[in-house]
């Protein structure tokens, strides 16, 4: 019987729903509405309004009183006051069907103060199917999260006279999500209602819906509902939920933060974990990586000025804008990686090749080099962080089974992937690969068959500190570029290859996202600090059961 | 019926899939001298250094004495029960002088706050100049360890051992790099050690294992060949095979 | 140590233990003489890195352990004697209450439990040596029983440091967070401020850096100390020689720790502050640079890189500020690849390189013959 008083409702409203109107159409109708003689007319073509967005404002101020008629002499004009007032207090005026100014017979802008005026009057009963049009609006509304969120306040609402609008929804809504929302909501307002509430209870638990959890848990510890079973039923299915959907949660950050920790650590794989060399100022070549991703980043837009060491030199732009700007990224990491393996092969041809074989040396001396880039970032860029734009695309996230997937995170772990298999790749089956690892195997063997091994140590370091430089210019689009960047992430690099075995590329990977995930899992519980110092001490402690890593390498040759 | 000093059964030992020892047995009586001898890759030094607490075998037992099982203590435990290590390429302090060398390997504590306060005594200082005498090296005491020749740095880790007291001396080549007066006057030294002293000594050159050797076991790929005297292994037909047969070729 | 050198060594002591502060007691001040107290506090200051530089030498030029958490312990002992210090600033605070500042800032109640005993001056001095040393002796027994060494002992005595820096400036750690612990008033009754504590300060840390300097000269030269320099030079042959490396190496590292701590308890009177940022592993790694300078594996080595790397630091900091990081850096990448002995042997590489006009110019060789690697398997492979 309900239902088909419903469905009676549902059919005057369904109309608005169905036609697609365009804007002016749509703007026209509401004018009629406010302008129609009496209050049930108003509410009969106000019931019929189309679900335009651009409706809104409109609606909106009618409710709340905030649309007025003007008498053209011709006809009389609803329009509304814009909010910013002039200095005497006047504000300008739009029209509610056209949208544009309000003007007089010669053609000149109206201005008005608010409190001369006198709004059109709404009785209560319209009131309610102004606000029926405005929430029908926000489930027209275009974006999807939106349209959930506007579904689930209706849902919690609770009140009956949303069921209609809900099923009427129902079948014009192609988004999986947002159905569900809509099920939810149907269900969340069935559980007011003694009779639906045992099917509407076992609909939620099987919606895993969260946001019922309260009423839900109110039924459960009810005694006198008959539904406290079903309500105790359903809860356990939705904590299940959401245990699973926090531990996918973890998961997920927890493989990002092992990607972050893969990217910068993988560089020093190479030049510590293949060729022995304490690089100390491998937090440096990411940071040389950062600044070029924000040198190409102005370019692309409106160029740069700088003053190092007194000279002034300026970067004219290209004065670029959206998705062309936002390309500045794409180019920026191979600049990014020559500039940082450029600023390597530099330092192996000055400083390291002639400490191959003292690395208590070259840690120190790397140090050295480590001021030196840092203190040429501060007077190059300033002591202060630079401000790097992330591209569009790279903002914003997706929700999947209240698990938030933010689109910087899945790029980092796409990114990973590709610089792992990247690097894979030059290692094995590149000539240069082949050279690196016969060099890094066997020196001298290598240079007795002919192998120019001063040459590879360059390659290979210069390979090393490019991935640095990649590194950096993913990190300039989720951390602070400046000039002391480097400085956070060198212990946690060295850490992860550490962990993983010097010497072995695999078990930087395993390390990296082993690391990451037990971070972001002890993180909810014990704070980011805390974390980070756990694992630490984590760390230490791995070393004692095994001392050389994840993966053993050199297992026959103890150094004296 | 003689106590072994040195009962190996059963043992492996795997690297990254290459087995380097493989089901060896071996069994040596005190106070014997035993060359061992065998091709590249047959196992000698990985034997050593299974016998010594540098690797741990995958499987089998090394016994000492008969009673103590090696392969559950650390180096300087085994040390401490009397087994001493000459290493193929001489391993001595390089920025210490000669003596001093001698005196960090001299018998009695190694503890830490013994360390503190240790004098050396005059009892001491004769036994150095004495094991100095032997080695040859009495006018180098106050020289720096770096600045020896190969062959002296040779004879200085053995006066280290020998200044250990030790019950069984391990010795790997410790012919390499002398002249031939030298690796002769090593063989006398080894000769007369040998009684008091249980001694392994793992050689290439059959000229000094002709001069030294009394038993001489063949290692080939981890496990025992065979042994017995110079002149038996040299006439076993498996030997000239794997070993005596290319180095024969090659002379 | 030759007769000259020893006589040389006394005199530069007392010139330091007793003229200067006599320079800076007696002369009026307008007086050629004297010494201003802000230079006398300077030098304690240097003093105290002198002892710090010590600790850093005994380790890595004596036993090739190359700890970077000697600031760590520093800032340990500073931390235990600044705890003192604080509670004995008593209601004189901002805030006039018996809690230090911070604690009334941050809303504590009481004194927490493990500050209470810190009231007293031995307690305290006891805690600028045993915290530090404690600390040491853990980590050391964890690391060097599973035999970590070379490089790897010092990323992990730096990822030690740099959690423990993070923990540090946790405002819920109890230790005055970012801030630190500042705003001392009196020490042992003296007003801390006054030209005659921090002239006591001063002979302190220089009598304290004579200790340890006659402290390390005895133990390098013991049996230990040829156990030291055998495990740097070649940590096989000590443990196939019946030596638990492990053992002299822990011991070692504990009393470096120890004298560390010593130093930091001396350092933070005088500058009058200890927070989080004396901890930083960078910290570590400078006092590694003023060894380096001054040359490693000598006692005078040290003391000598202290005192004129941070005169030179001070100097550059105030004439060219925005260059002495680069300086640094510099000056570090040159010590090592053409000082490997530092200035103290740098008389010696001068003469050795005129003895031989005609060889052409070595890359720099190592100090200490890198150990020959062990090629006991090669042979077998």
């Amino acid at each position: 019987m309900l239902k088909k008083i419903l469905l009676c409702l549902l059919l005057a409203i369904a109309p608005g729903f169905v036609r697609a109107a365009t804007d002016a159409e749509a703007r026209s109708l509401l004018a009629q509405a406010i302008g129609a003689a009496s209050d049930d007319d108003q509410i009969k073509l106000t019931a019929q309004l189309p679900a335009a967005p651009t409706l809104k404002k409109g609606l909106i101020a009618w409710r709340e009183g905030g649309v007025y008629l003007y008498d053209s002499g011709a006809a009389k004009i609803a329009y509304i006051l814009d909010d910013a007032t002039d200095a005497d207090g006047k504000s300008k005026a739009f029209r509610i069907d056209t949208g544009e100014l309000l003007k007089d017979p010669a053609g000149k802008p109206v201005l008005f103060v608010s409190s001369d005026l006198n709004a059109v009057d709404t009785s209560a009963r319209l009131r309610r199917v102004i606000q029926t049009a405005l929430d029908m609006l926000a489930l027209a509304d275009p974006d999807p999260q939106a349209r959930r969120s506007a579904v689930m306040k209706l849902g919690m609402s609770q009140k009956k006279a949303y069921l209609a609008l809900l099923e009427a929804r129902r079948p014009l809504e192609k988004d999986v999500d947002v159905r569900n929302a809509l099920d939810e909501a149907a269900a969340l307002i069935n559980l007011n209602d003694p009779a639906t509430q045992a099917a509407a209870i076992r609909q939620l638990g099987d919606l895993h819906s969260i946001g019922s959890y309260k009423l839900l848990s109110t039924i459960a510890e009810n005694p006198g509902s008959p539904n406290v079973k079903g309500a105790r039923a359903a809860l356990k299915q939705i904590d299940t939920y959401i245990s699973w959907s926090n531990f996918y949660g973890t998961l997920f950050r927890g493989l990002s933060l092992g990607s972050i920790l893969l990217i910068v650590a993988l560089g020093l794989a190479i030049t510590f974990g293949l060729m022995g060399v304490i690089n100390m100022a491998h937090g440096e070549f990411i940071a040389v990586g950062a600044y070029a991703t924000y040198v190409v980043q102005n370019v692309f837009g409106a160029g740069l000025a700088l003053s190092p060491f007194g000279f002034s030199i300026n970067l004219p732009g290209l004065n670029l804008s959206g998705a062309r700007y936002d390309s500045y990224f794409l180019v920026s990491l191979p600049v990014a990686f020559l500039c940082a393996a450029l600023v390597g092969l530099l330092l192996e041809r000055a400083v390291i090749q002639f400490l191959y074989r003292r690395p208590l040396e070259s840690l120190l001396a790397t140090w050295g080099v480590s001021l030196v880039l840092q203190q040429s970032f501060r007077l190059v860029f300033g002591a202060a962080n630079v401000q790097v734009n992330s591209p569009g695309w790279l903002s914003g996230n997706m929700t999947f089974h209240d698990v938030i997937f933010g689109y910087n995170r899945l790029f980092v772990i796409g990114f990973a992937v590709v610089i792992v298999i990247g690097t894979w790749l030059v290692l094995t089956k590149t000539p240069l690969g082949l050279l690196i690892r016969a060099v890094m195997q066997k020196r001298d063997m290598a240079a007795c068959i002919g192998v120019r091994t001063e040459r590879v140590n360059m390659m290979t370091f210069a390979l090393g500190s490019g991935l640095a430089g990649l590194a950096g210019a993913f990190l300039s689009q989720i951390d602070n570029t400046g000039p002391s960047m480097g400085q956070h992430y060198i212990v946690d690099c060295f850490m992860t290859v550490v962990v993983g075995g010097v010497g072995n590329i695999v078990g930087a990977i395993c390390s990296a996202l082993g690391i990451g995930m037990i971070d972001e899992t002890l993180q909810p519980f014990i704070g980011p600090v805390m974390g980070k110092i756990t694992v630490l001490a984590m760390i230490i402690l791995f070393l004692q059961w095994r001392p050389a890593g994840l993966f053993v390498t050199k297992s026959r040759s103890l150094e004296g | 019926m003689k106590e072994f000093i040195l009962a190996a059964e059963d043992v492996n030992k795997t690297f990254q899939g290459f087995k380097a020892i493989s089901n060896l047995n071996f069994y040596m009586d005190k106070g014997e001298l035993r060359t061992v001898i065998g091709p590249n890759g047959a196992g000698k030094t990985t034997f050593l250094d299974l016998i010594t607490g540098r690797s741990k075998p995958d499987t089998g037992s090394i016994k000492f004495e008969e009673k103590t099982e090696l392969t559950d203590l650390n180096e300087y435990q085994i040390y401490r029960l009397g087994v001493g290590r000459k290493f193929q390429t001489p391993t001595v302090y390089v920025d210490h002088t000669v003596f001093e060398n001698l005196v960090l390997s001299l018998e009695g504590s190694r503890g830490v706050f013994n360390a503190l306060f240790a004098r050396v005594t005059p009892a001491q200082r004769d036994r150095i100049h004495e094991i100095l005498k032997t080695i040859n090296l009495a006018n180098k005491a106050d020289v720096k360890a770096g600045t020896l020749a190969h062959g002296q740095k040779q004879w200085l880790e053995i006066g280290m051992l020998l200044a250990q007291n030790a019950k069984l001396l391990l010795v790997d080549e410790p012919a390499a790099g002398m002249t031939d007066e030298e690796t002769v006057r090593t063989g006398e030294l080894l000769l007369s050690l040998a009684g008091k002293h249980s001694i392994i000594v793992i050689e290439h050159d059959m000229l000094f294992v002709r001069q030294i050797a009394t038993k001489v076991t063949v290692l080939h790929q981890g496990a025992v060949l065979c042994e017995g005297t110079v002149d038996d292994v040299q006439n076993n037909e498996k030997v000239i095979e794997v070993y005596l047969g290319r180095s024969k070729a090659r002379a | 140590m030759t007769k000259r050198e020893t006589s040389l060594g006394a005199l530069v002591a007392f010139v330091v233990i007793v003229v200067a502060p006599l320079l800076n007691a007696l002369p009026p001040e307008e007086s050629f003489f004297h010494l201003s107290n802000f230079s006398l506090n300077l030098y304690g200051k240097f003093l105290t890195f002198g002892v710090l530089a010590i600790s850093v030498d005994l380790l890595w030029g004596y036993t090739g352990l190359l700890s970077l958490g000697q600031s760590l312990f520093f800032a340990l002992g500073g931390y235990a004697f600044g705890m003192h210090l604080m509670l004995l600033i008593g209601k004189l605070g901002q805030y006039h209450s018996d809690l230090p500042d911070f604690m009334v800032f941050l809303g504590y109640p009481k004194l927490p439990p493990h500050w209470v005993p810190f009231k007293h001056f031995w307690f305290a001095l006891g805690a600028v040596a045993l915290v530090p040393g404690l600390l040491a002796l853990v980590f050391g027994f964890l690391a060097f029983r599973s035999r970590i060494k070379g490089v790897y002992f010092s990323i992990l005595t730096q990822a030690l440091t740099y959690g423990a820096c993070l923990l540090f400036y946790r405002n819920d750690f109890t230790f005055g967070g970012n801030n630190g612990l500042t705003d001392y008033k009196f020490l042992l009754g003296h007003d801390l401020r006054s030209a005659a504590t921090q002239r006591a300060l001063y002979i302190s840390s220089a009598l304290l850096l004579l200790g340890v300097y006659l402290f390390s000269r005895w133990l390098t030269t013991t049996k230990f100390g040829k156990v030291q320099r055998a495990i740097r030079d070649s940590e096989n042959r000590v443990l196939f020689s019946g030596y638990a490396a492990a053992n002299f190496k822990l011991f070692v590292f504990v009393v470096c720790a120890m004298i560390a701590g010593l130093g930091g308890a001396l350092y933070v009177p005088q500058v009058g502050i200890i927070n989080p940022s004396e901890m930083e592993p960078v910290k570590s790694l400078e006092a590694v640079v003023w060894v380096a300078v001054g040359g490693r594996g000598t006692l005078v080595g040290p003391i000598i890189g202290a005192v004129i790397v941070n005169a030179f630091k001070n100097y550059a900091n105030r004439a060219f500020p925005d260059y002495w990081l680069m300086l640094e850096g510099l000056l570090f990448i040159f010590s090592v690849l053409f000082m490997p002995k530092g200035i103290v042997g740098l008389p010696a590489q001068i003469r050795a390189a005129l003895s031989r006009p005609k060889r052409e110019e070595e890359p720099a060789k190592p100090a200490a013959p890198a150990p020959a690697p062990v090629e006991a398997e090669a042979e077998s492979v």
